[in-house]
């Protein structure tokens, strides 16, 4: 367990995603610091975990993170486009392009099939129908339910469904992949599969920040960033994260 | 987002919850359903209730040629004889003109019966039309005259004035006034209850009415075409329908006071008047008012609870799905994608419901009026207006759930359960 400085110095085309003195106030009768001045950067292809109880702001930092959310105070940069700056339209297209969500509660559309929720977020970006169902075909396959394509959610386990999502995630090619306890639903063994295709995904080059409360799940990241009553208390180096050793080296 | 797109969402929604589709649906085919039996149900009463009231009565007008200072009232005496045959060919032609019926009057010095002779000043020459066409009454004996026979029709009067009464193939002898007696045949009686009507002297008076050939005599020199061709001192105007009728009688001034012979054969003191039995056109027309009006009404409160129902259905579908609205805006559906599915989803549920509403209100429309024992009408025009309010109801009651929907926090949404 080492401290290390709190900005670290990357080219910024080698820099994911950048957050520089970002705070969120709400204010529900009285002012609530949900963050207060927060800074860190996030590498391309980088592996970051992020810790914290519950009211630490893990989901506000998420939601920022995420364009979901404009911050108070600061910056926040995701692929060198300052978010705080763009339109509610842009940051919508922003999110659509750039991130890639990943749920705890999965959050598929519930009438609509693997590929087509797969296929969903290239809808919005007027993909052809075509190439809409051969990358969303190809991403099902990537993640291992190639013979599921047909299926409703509530045809799936959830560990078939936690896939499904990651697939939709992937589907734009997004800068950085954000997943929100993505094991919390789903039971030990397929948390550890879903673990597993993180890994893979990690080793295939891709940007991963999750979020969540189990140590377990957060050592298998380069580096823990933990969060306490809104600040960054720490960022935590792993000097041997958890990875499947079976697994690893199998992604192209 | 494309629209086709939105199209093949909106209908995978549309039959992934067939329940509510399906309800919201029926709100918009009862209303849609509800105006059109109603406005069906309202042009049969009110065809019924317009045969009632206008039975006997035609949408006619008077036209004559008068003193200008009015001090000569309105009548068949009173009259120039200066419309010629090319006036009556013209006004004929004009739009909404059902029929024109001349008439003129011959002078006479009397008429003789069984050698018994009446004297009367004038006789009637007229059309074949003109009893249907004007308020003279029915035939209580015989038919009409026909063109270019010696036939005469006798009003009640008339009939009975002399000794024997006469009746149908009878022979009369009229003494024009010049001197010259011919003979005729009497072909038709009028009855008696000659009331009601706008036919001047018509029904009191001793009247023989006969074709205008051969009994028509006076001829003038046409302006128009030079030749020389009976003229009659009045016509009638027979417009399609009633509602026609100021319009028709607008075309008809104007056409007699521009190019017609009248206006060139008419003695300077006089002009020509067209009129038309107001009081009567007015208590068809506050007839015509009181049913639009009674079913405009029916159609608004139906097309209003139409409407409240789908707004209704709308924003449970908004509510229910928060949390899909959500996930769509995750991954990058902008606001007007949403506002867009949601319109394009209202579109077609207002557009399947004003269908079928439209097959229900028929079947509705005709059950009624086969119950109630009315002339079945179809008003093909109040099908389609309520074929576009159906679509524009749907859409307007979507608006504010969609609106709601598009505006949605996704990251509440995606809290929501």
């Amino acid at each position: 367990m080492t401290d290390s400085t709190v900005t670290e110095t990357t080219h910024p085309s080698e820099t994911a995603v950048s957050v520089k003195q970002v705070g969120k106030t709400y204010y529900i009768g009285q002012p609530v610091h949900a963050l207060d001045t927060v800074t860190f950067e996030l590498p391309r292809g980088s592996y970051t975990a992020v810790m914290g109880p519950s009211g630490s702001g893990k989901s506000t930092l998420m939601n920022l993170i995420g364009c979901l959310d404009t911050p108070t105070e600061g910056t926040v940069v995701v692929n060198s486009r300052d978010v705080t700056s763009l339109s509610d339209r842009e940051r919508t297209r922003l999110r659509g392009e750039e991130i890639g969500f990943i749920f705890q509660t999965f959050n598929l559309m519930p009438r609509l099939t693997a590929l087509q929720n797969v296929a969903l977020p290239m809808v919005a970006r007027n993909v052809s129908r075509d190439r809409r169902i051969e990358r969303a075909g190809s991403l099902l396959g990537r993640v291992g339910l190639a013979d599921r394509v047909d299926h409703m959610p509530n045809e799936l386990s959830g560990g078939q469904r936690q896939r499904v999502a990651i697939a939709r995630a992937l589907v734009n090619d997004p800068t950085l992949l954000l997943a929100d306890e993505p094991t919390g639903n789903v039971d030990t063994d397929t948390g550890a599969t879903i673990m597993d295709l993180f890994a893979e995904l990690h080793a295939a080059g891709n940007t991963l920040l999750v979020v969540t409360h189990e140590r377990r799940i957060a050592e298998h990241a380069d580096r823990i960033l933990h969060l306490l009553d809104g600040e960054l208390e720490r960022i935590e180096g792993i000097e041997t994260p958890r990875r499947p050793t079976v697994d690893t080296g199998e992604e192209d | 987002m494309e629209v086709f797109e939105s199209f093949r969402m909106a209908w995978r929604s549309i039959r992934g919850h067939r329940l509510r589709s399906t309800l919201t649906t029926l709100g918009v085919v009862i209303g849609v359903g509800a105006v059109i039996t109603f406005v069906m149900l309202g042009a049969s009463l009110e065809g019924a209730i317009i045969g009632d009231v206008a039975a006997g009565q035609s949408p006619a007008m008077a036209v004559s040629a008068q003193q200008a200072d009015g001090q000569s009232g309105p009548g068949i005496e009173s009259g120039q004889a200066v419309f010629t045959e090319h006036d009556i060919q013209e006004i004929q032609s004009l739009e909404g003109v059902d029929t024109v019926v001349p008439e003129g009057s011959v002078s006479l010095s009397g008429v003789t019966f069984r050698n018994q002779t009446i004297g009367l000043r004038s006789m009637t020459t007229t059309t074949p039309e003109y009893f249907d066409a004007t308020a003279s009454g029915n035939f209580s004996e015989g038919a009409t005259f026909a063109l270019g026979e010696r036939e005469v029709v006798l009003n009640d009067p008339a009939a009975t004035v002399f000794d024997t009464n006469v009746s149908v193939e009878d022979t009369i002898a009229i003494s024009y006034s010049s001197g010259e007696t011919v003979d005729a045949t009497v072909v038709g009686i009028l009855e008696a209850t000659s009331t009601g009507g706008f036919q001047p002297g018509g029904g009191v008076r001793p009247q023989v009415y006969g074709p205008t050939d051969p009994f028509a005599q006076s001829q003038l020199t046409s302006p128009s075409t030079g030749e020389s061709q009976r003229v009659y001192s009045r016509l009638t105007v027979i417009a399609t329908d009633f509602e026609q009728v100021d319009a028709v009688a607008e075309r008809v001034r104007t056409y007699l006071e521009s190019e017609s012979d009248a206006n060139e054969l008419l003695p300077s003191s006089y002009e020509t008047s067209v009129q038309t039995n107001e009081q009567f056109v007015e208590q068809i027309q506050n007839v015509l008012n009181t049913f639009t009006g009674f079913i405009t009404g029916i159609a608004v409160i139906s097309l209003v609870v139409g409407a409240i129902g789908i707004a209704n259905i709308m924003l449970v579908s908004v509510t229910e799905r928060t949390r899909e609205i959500g996930i769509m805006k995750a991954v990058g559906f902008q606001n007007r994608d949403i506002l867009q599915l949601f319109l394009v989803e209202a579109v077609i549920l207002g557009l399947i419901g004003s269908v079928v509403g439209i097959l229900v209100g028929i079947l509705g429309g005709y059950a009624v009026t086969r119950v109630l024992d009315l002339p079945f009408t179809f008003p093909l025009e109040w099908a389609v207006i309520a074929v576009v309010v159906g679509i524009v109801v749907g859409v307007v009651a979507g608006l504010y759930p969609a609106w709601d929907g598009a505006r949605t926090d996704p990251i509440e949404a995606l809290r929501y359960e």
